[in-house]
């Protein structure tokens, strides 16, 4: 449903996205994992058309994106990470003057915007003025914007950005409902929200898109490798030192601020009694020894620092 | 088609809803009835005395009144028009819905048509005020229809022209503040520089110590600069058209003036394919 073939985009001599190529299934809710900065809105704005790619082609449905915008936009609805509304209209003029400029037929207007509304729970909403509404509320209006004319394909930017967490919530709610008959392209920087919502995930950093896969594949164990979460009270380094010189680990490290390690070693190390020994040999406290799954988080770490060390 | 009326629908709705277009028609109702009341109460001790006030006779209405009337009807309009066009598209781009646009199935021309259309919906109801003032002098004397007609097409074509600058500016200003002082920038050198077409003399005497040659560039140089003073100003081409009097070198210019600028919005619109 979406086909990205080596989007490139420069601003200057500064290069936002570099070679980016992804395909997204009819069906398939997609996340687009990235820190700030990284391109995911700026590879949002080519697939929308709002932005031309300096290089490379972009298809949605089957249509390219540069030649044939029009039929592009037409499939695709659009939430940009700032909301745009016009806050002097009422909630109800301002769906049906989308769903004018989307082309639903005259005599559907009112019925559109009803949908719409109903779907995003705006049925209360109607006539109320959208500067006057609470964020969380804009959100929705943004997002029932883009849910007119029913297109195949959404694409979500940060959706859930500056909201309170029951507003997050109710959002990811209705997204996951969404996705049933949409096909979604959901960018975020929040972790989570991708392990709640999507099926795949594209990781970018830096303009290039670092890795990719389902989030069974990334999040399921590595072949051949174990991870253990080693909860030993003792002097940090000589522990580390203690720990990395133990057969069969391929990799210590702090689990970010917390007391706990982080141990990769292979899986057939049979390593985890030899742990154990070892920090009671040397006379520390074991205090916890468990096996840990990977989680999305140590992908993205993984990947970027990978994308990091290979631009060094 | 339907989309370029949407986005005008909005658009004109959008003076309404906010105050912005009732203090344009206010201001425009204020200036143009203080003209038109100082100049009606001139004319009327005028018709009862012409002899006190310099003339053998009294002078025509449509000749004495009514046309400086449209023509300044037309000026206002230059200096009203940065609030109706300053928001057009620079408002867009400011508060991001710009993106709402363009990601949505709209041709550039249905955006620029829609937004043109908005502002020329407003000069509309500004023009409904100069009928106003029209059927107050209609009912104290006959009108001419055709200074009448060609008055309030004068009136509307300089409107159009200037409003199409109007929206080409706010096309290239991010900020409506911004896209509005220039626009009334431009407005009042225009306007300077009709006064001073109005006053400079045909040629102007170069220095008998001059060679031939440096006069003859002189007086060329000379006659291009008044004929750029004398023909670009928008109002230089409103005062025959309000007497009635039609040149369609006056005509052509407003149509040519307004299809210049919406051509360079297209292209400002357009220049994000490229630039950005």
């Amino acid at each position: 449903m979406i086909q990205a073939q080596e989007l490139t985009k420069r601003y200057g001599s500064i290069t936002a996205l570099d070679k980016v190529s992804f395909e997204v299934a009819q069906g398939e809710i997609v996340g687009f994992l990235g820190p700030n900065g990284a391109g995911k809105t700026t590879a949002m704005r080519i697939l929308t058309g709002y932005s031309p790619a300096t290089e490379g082609t972009a298809r949605i449905a089957g249509y390219d994106v540069a030649k044939d915008p029009i039929e592009v936009k037409r499939r695709v609805g659009y939430l940009p990470e700032s909301v745009p509304l016009y806050g002097e209209m009422a909630v109800r003029h301002f769906l049906r003057y989308v769903s004018e400029i989307k082309g639903i037929p005259r005599h559907g207007l009112q019925a559109e915007a009803d949908r719409v509304m109903s779907l995003c729970g705006l049925e209360h909403m109607g006539g109320r003025i959208i500067r006057n509404l609470s964020k969380g509320y804009r959100q929705r209006v943004g997002l029932a914007q883009s849910l007119i004319g029913n297109p195949p394909v959404l694409i979500l930017d940060e959706p859930t950005v500056g909201l309170d967490p029951s507003q997050i919530i109710e959002i990811r709610q209705m997204i996951r409902e969404l996705a049933h008959n949409h096909t979604v392209l959901l960018s975020t920087h929040i972790l989570p929200e991708v392990s709640m919502l999507c099926q795949r995930v594209l990781i970018i950093h830096n303009g290039r898109l670092v890795a990719q896969d389902t989030m069974e594949n990334l999040v399921g164990p590595e072949d051949g490798v174990v991870r253990l979460e080693v909860d030993v009270r003792g002097p940090r380094e000589k522990v580390e030192s203690l720990l990395s010189e133990l057969d069969g680990v391929q990799r210590v490290k702090l689990d970010g601020a917390g007391p706990c390690f982080v141990v990769e070693a292979a899986a057939d190390s049979d390593i985890q009694p030899r742990i154990a020994e070892a920090v009671v040999r040397a006379g520390y406290r074991l205090c916890g020894l468990r096996e840990r799954a990977r989680t999305l988080e140590d992908i993205f770490v993984d990947a970027i620092s990978v994308d990091e060390g290979a631009q060094v | 088609m339907r989309s370029t009326w949407a986005v005008c629908k909005r658009e004109f709705i959008s003076y309404f809803t906010t105050p912005v277009g009732f203090v344009i028609v206010g201001v425009y109702a204020l200036l143009s009835g203080l003209y038109f009341t100082g100049s009606f109460i001139i004319y009327c001790r005028i018709t009862q005395n012409p002899s006190t006030y310099g003339y053998d006779a009294i002078p025509e209405m449509e000749e004495w009144m009514l046309s400086p009337f449209l023509v300044l009807c037309g000026q206002l309009l230059m200096f009203i028009g940065p609030l109706v066009t300053m928001r057009l598209l620079s408002e867009e781009r400011n508060k991001g819905t710009m993106e709402l646009l363009l990601t949505h199935p709209l041709r550039d021309r249905e955006i620029i048509f829609g937004k043109y259309l908005a502002s020329l919906g407003t000069l509309f109801v500004l023009m409904l005020i100069v009928g106003f003032h029209l059927i107050i002098i209609g009912s104290f004397t006959p009108i001419e229809p055709v200074v009448l007609a060609f008055g309030l097409v004068t009136v509307f074509l300089m409107g159009a022209a200037f409003f199409s600058m109007g929206l080409f500016i706010s096309s290239l200003a991010n900020n409506q503040v911004t896209a509005g002082t220039m626009t009334f920038g431009i407005a009042l050198v225009s306007w300077i520089l009709g006064l001073m077409g109005q006053d400079l003399p045909e040629t102007i005497p170069a220095p008998d110590t001059w060679p031939a040659g440096l006069i003859r560039a002189a007086e060329m140089v000379y006659a291009i600069f008044r004929e750029l003073v004398v023909s670009l100003p928008l109002d230089a081409h409103a005062r025959d058209l309000a007497e009635g009097i039609i040149y369609p070198h006056d005509i052509a210019y407003y149509l040519l003036f307004t299809s210049f600028f919406l051509f360079l919005t297209f292209r400002t619109l357009e220049s994000r394919k490229w630039r950005a």
